[in-house]
């Protein structure tokens, strides 16, 4: 990836206005990870009936030693790079009218990876999931759950509910997530 | 090749049974040769489900009578269960056993972790692994997918546990996960740890020591594959009734007293919560945050976890409510709500209340007083040097300070330098040292264990001599014998067993908890909490040694440990008393495979058969090596000042036997209780060794010959003291 800069997560509201609609990880003040990976694998599950890290569209970035765990999670860019650096754009990768999230069509994903080698974030917040034959891969990524009327699973599934949408979140005290309701 | 797809394994020729939950193999992998090849999982289960099942299969047929621990045809069997990955609550948990180096006499030895190293295995294709032989030269393994090396690990030899973790995610990346060892486990200090991420460990049986013997630093794993449960609406609701989780928000906690109830203190410090491994439902484990270490001047967060708690403060040993053993359902609560400090409303309208809640005052021991920065050095100490926490709390630390009260080290400092007190941070740091690198006499003596060192020294004097500290409250005051040793059972200290670390529990409970001690130390064999209803309470406190219903709980407890250290399932989420359908559901969930309550049940039998083949064959087990080594703990006496009766102590160990379709005389099961569990071929090796019991005549009277009481040096000592309590009249 070369000099490659990497964005950081958007905080304030100046910087989510360059971002739609997308998983956030709450301030530890308010509930703090612990660490289950229940996110991950039912993001998996859900999507594809079964759990791994190429299909989990939702990543823990696990402290070896300190147990403290940032979530991984797509933010759903507006100038979405990944679309544009999509060969298949609108047919492999599309834009959800809806919520403006960018999703993949698989039936058309040739597994070429451009998308997330250009990913803005470090780890690439979307994923490959592998399969024998190595034409045969697809990307993952983070659709918001879109159609499912739960919304997103990681979110529901979260045993402390540490997650919640960037919408629905402001900054509290301590200059990281808390729920509206909540300040 | 990992399994990427569903398809992957369901098309697998050896899944005839088109299992969900398994990848369908496991890696051999031989030090001495470097040879990897692979066992296909499918031939053993569902037969034996997985984790320690599978595992106690594989040890009959591969480990020989007679391998030591430290031996090159010793193995060690990691195996996960088909709940590993799959999304159920605790199934991320895995098994493993060897010949353990901390048990005295060495023998079978099991441990049960947490981590993430189980699923990420399951993730690169394998249900497990075995290592065989042993490394002429320091070596770690590294598996990625189908790639399995060897790798030299001469750069990694020698550093502590937090080190060698840094050393490999710099080298592999940061999402490698891995299992190594520290310095205890190179020195083969017996009571060594082998520790995944977050400070989960294999802790009681000495595999670190294992390990060490086979030159074996460490073992890291990526896998780029899935696994897949069979039914994921069953994983959803397993999820939601598993344990009631908490499912709302939970910070960190800003806190200003630390310690046990009974033992609290003032102590500001911040504590978190953690889960134990990927997709459960809770977060048991404390975090104790931004605390001081051992070795710098770094702070850091330290998981807390169990005997973790006393480390501040060991003045008051733990109490508990009768509940707790006895459970009523209306007051039901599992063990991680408790951990976590989550706990349910009680509810009064229950006529087991009052009976259910009382709580049985604990000992005051007076080992140590309250420091919480002491307390999180020896943790650190004990995590970073790679040894079992629970030797190090339960064992050394209150022998030294026992010791030292009874003025049994005047002039004596252990080798250290210094006067021998666990007050003082600096004797634990260098004690320590001196153990884990084996310096000097003392820490060559201690790095063997407490019980072998406490032979050299001399039993009588430095294991059996009378410690004046302890308080009974129960009693309302009044001291209590305790020898200055905890010693238990096969080299272990005690837990549960009514005098000791964590006596509070009633004589029903007591005989229970030795009796599971008895046949399967706690903890370096099994993890098993004793649950009975507490309907069978008062039935039980009549005549405790013949109660029927105790033999019945004592079995149905061994049983679903066995079962719950198979699919895999954690001992605080399993079992539930009151849903004895949750694990057959978690086993359905995961593989789709129809079992019933009654199948799994007749597959735990199965497999503590197996276990128990294995310690009549490999480690020479009877009636009386373990009735002989039992019957230490009780002629010492219980907070109510009462101790075991020799003869009923016989009766109901005849009664459990009997229960289990074993001779009375040897304690060897028979042949049709091998054969009725599809073991025939054990029965057939059994016979061939002479290990195989004649049933008794029918005409024959029953057989009591128990033999006299062994002689106790304890009870010699405690008769002619005039300040504790005298013996009580049997």
């Amino acid at each position: 990836m070369g000099d490659k800069v990497y964005e950081k997560e958007p905080r304030t509201p100046e910087e989510l206005a360059g971002y739609g609609s997308h998983v956030i990880q709450y301030s530890p003040a308010y509930s703090f990870c612990a660490g289950c990976d229940s996110c991950m694998v039912m993001c998996g599950l859900t999507h594809e009936g079964t759990a791994g890290h190429g299909n989990g569209r939702i990543q823990v970035d696990h402290g070896t030693r300190s147990l403290e765990n940032h979530i991984l999670a797509c933010q759903q860019c507006a100038d979405h790079p990944c679309y544009d650096a999509c060969p298949k754009k609108d047919s492999a990768m599309k834009i959800d009218g809806e919520t403006g999230a960018v999703y993949i069509d698989e039936e058309f994903c040739i597994g070429c990876g451009l998308c997330a080698k250009n990913c803005k974030f470090q780890p690439s917040r979307i994923t490959m999931k592998k399969d024998r034959v190595r034409k045969q891969w697809k990307a993952a990524k983070c659709d918001l759950c879109r159609g499912n009327p739960e919304g997103p699973q990681c979110v529901k599934w979260c045993p402390v509910q540490c997650l919640g949408l960037s919408e629905d979140a402001v900054l509290g005290e301590d200059g990281l997530f808390v729920p509206q309701a909540k300040q | 090749m990992p399994n990427y797809k569903t398809a992957d394994f369901l098309e697998n020729p050896d899944n005839k049974e088109k299992l969900y939950g398994y990848c369908g193999k496991i890696a051999r992998i031989n030090l001495t040769t470097g040879a990897v090849s692979f066992v296909d999982t499918y031939a053993y289960v569902p037969k034996y489900l997985g984790g320690r099942m599978l595992i106690n299969r594989l040890f009959w047929e591969e480990v020989a009578p007679g391998t030591k621990a430290f031996d090159e045809e010793n193995k060690f069997f990691y195996m996960t269960g088909a709940t590993t990955g799959c999304g159920i609550p605790a199934g991320g948990r895995s098994a493993a056993c060897c010949v353990g180096a901390s048990s005295n006499p060495e023998q079978y030895t099991w441990g049960n972790s947490g981590g993430w190293f189980g699923t990420e295995l399951k993730y690169a294709g394998y249900d497990g692994f075995i290592i065989e032989g042993k490394a002429q030269t320091p070596v770690y393994i590294k598996i990625e997918d189908d790639k399995i090396e060897i790798l030299s690990a001469d750069d990694l030899w020698g550093m502590r546990v937090h080190q060698t973790q840094a050393a490999i995610e710099e080298k592999h990346g940061h999402d490698v996960k891995s299992m190594v060892i520290g310095p205890a486990g190179e020195n083969l200090v017996r009571i060594a740890s082998i520790t995944t991420s977050n400070d989960f460990v294999f802790a009681k049986g000495g595999f670190g020591a294992v390990w060490g013997s086979k030159k074996l630093k460490a073992i890291t794993v990526r896998g780029s594959g899935v696994v897949g449960p069979a039914d994921l609406e069953k994983v959803k609701a397993l999820r939601m009734d598993m344990n009631n989780p908490m499912m709302a928000p939970k910070p960190i906690l800003h806190l200003e007293q630390a310690g046990l109830p009974g033992g609290f203190f003032p102590a500001k410090y911040d504590r978190g919560h953690a889960a134990c491994s990927p997709g459960c439902n809770q977060h048991c484990h404390g975090l104790l945050m931004n605390g001081v270490t051992a070795f710098d001047d770094q702070r850091v967060n330290h998981v807390e976890k169990c005997v973790s708690g006393l480390t501040f403060n060991y003045t008051v040993d733990i109490g508990a409510p009768v509940g707790m053993f006895w459970p009523s359902k209306q007051n039901f609560s599992q063990p991680c709500k408790m951990l976590v400090q989550e706990f349910t409303e009680p509810d009064p309208s229950d006529p087991y209340f009052e009976e259910q809640g009382e709580l049985l005052l604990p000992d005051i021991l007076n080992f140590w007083g309250p420091d919480y920065d002491r307390g999180t050095i020896i943790n650190d100490l004990c995590n970073d040097y790679g040894i079992d926490k629970w030797d190090a709390i339960i064992f050394i630390l209150p022998w030294i300070s026992a010791c030292r009260q009874e003025h049994l080290l005047d002039g004596n400092d252990l080798g250290t330098g210094m006067e021998p007190d666990v007050e003082n941070t600096a004797f634990i740091k260098k004690f320590f040292e001196n153990m884990v690198y084996r310096k000097g006499y003392y820490g060559d003596l201690f790095a063997e264990g407490m019980s072998r060192a406490i032979a050299v020294l001399g039993k009588e004097k430095y294991g059996e001599s009378v410690y004046h500290n302890r308080i009974s409250q129960r009693l309302g005051g009044k001291k209590v014998a305790l020898p200055v040793s905890e010693e238990a059972a096969w080299g272990h200290c005690m837990h549960w067993q009514g005098r000791g670390f964590e006596a509070s529990c009633d004589k029903p409970t007591w005989l229970a908890m030795n009796m599971q001690n008895m046949l399967n130390t706690r903890d370096a064999q099994t993890v098993e909490h004793f649950h009975c209803k507490i309907e069978y309470h008062q039935e039980a406190l009549k005549d405790p040694y013949h109660c029927p219903h105790v033999i019945e709980a004592l079995i149905h407890t061994q049983n679903n440990a066995e079962i719950k250290d198979s699919l895999m399932s954690c001992e605080w989420q399993s079992p539930d008393l009151w849903w004895p359908e949750m694990e057959s559901l978690m086993y359905q969930a995961a593989t789709g495979y129809p079992v019933t309550p009654e199948e799994l049940d007749e597959a735990a039998y199965r497999s503590k058969l197996l276990f128990r083949a294995i310690l009549i064959r490999n480690h020479g087990r009877t009636r009386k090596m373990e009735v002989e080594q039992i019957w230490h703990v009780m002629q010492i006496p219980d907070s109510l000042n009462e101790v075991g009766d020799w003869k009923q102590w016989n009766e109901m160990v005849s009664l459990m036997y009997e229960a289990r379709g074993w001779d009375l005389k040897t304690g060897w099961p028979y042949r049709e209780t091998y054969e009725k569990y599809g073991l025939k071929d054990v029965a057939d090796e059994m016979e061939r060794l002479g290990l195989l019991p004649e049933h008794p005549a029918p005409d024959a009277p029953r057989w009591e010959d128990y033999g006299e009481e062994p002689y106790s040096k304890f009870v010699e000592n405690w008769k002619q003291d005039t300040i504790v309590l005298p013996p009580q009249q049997k």
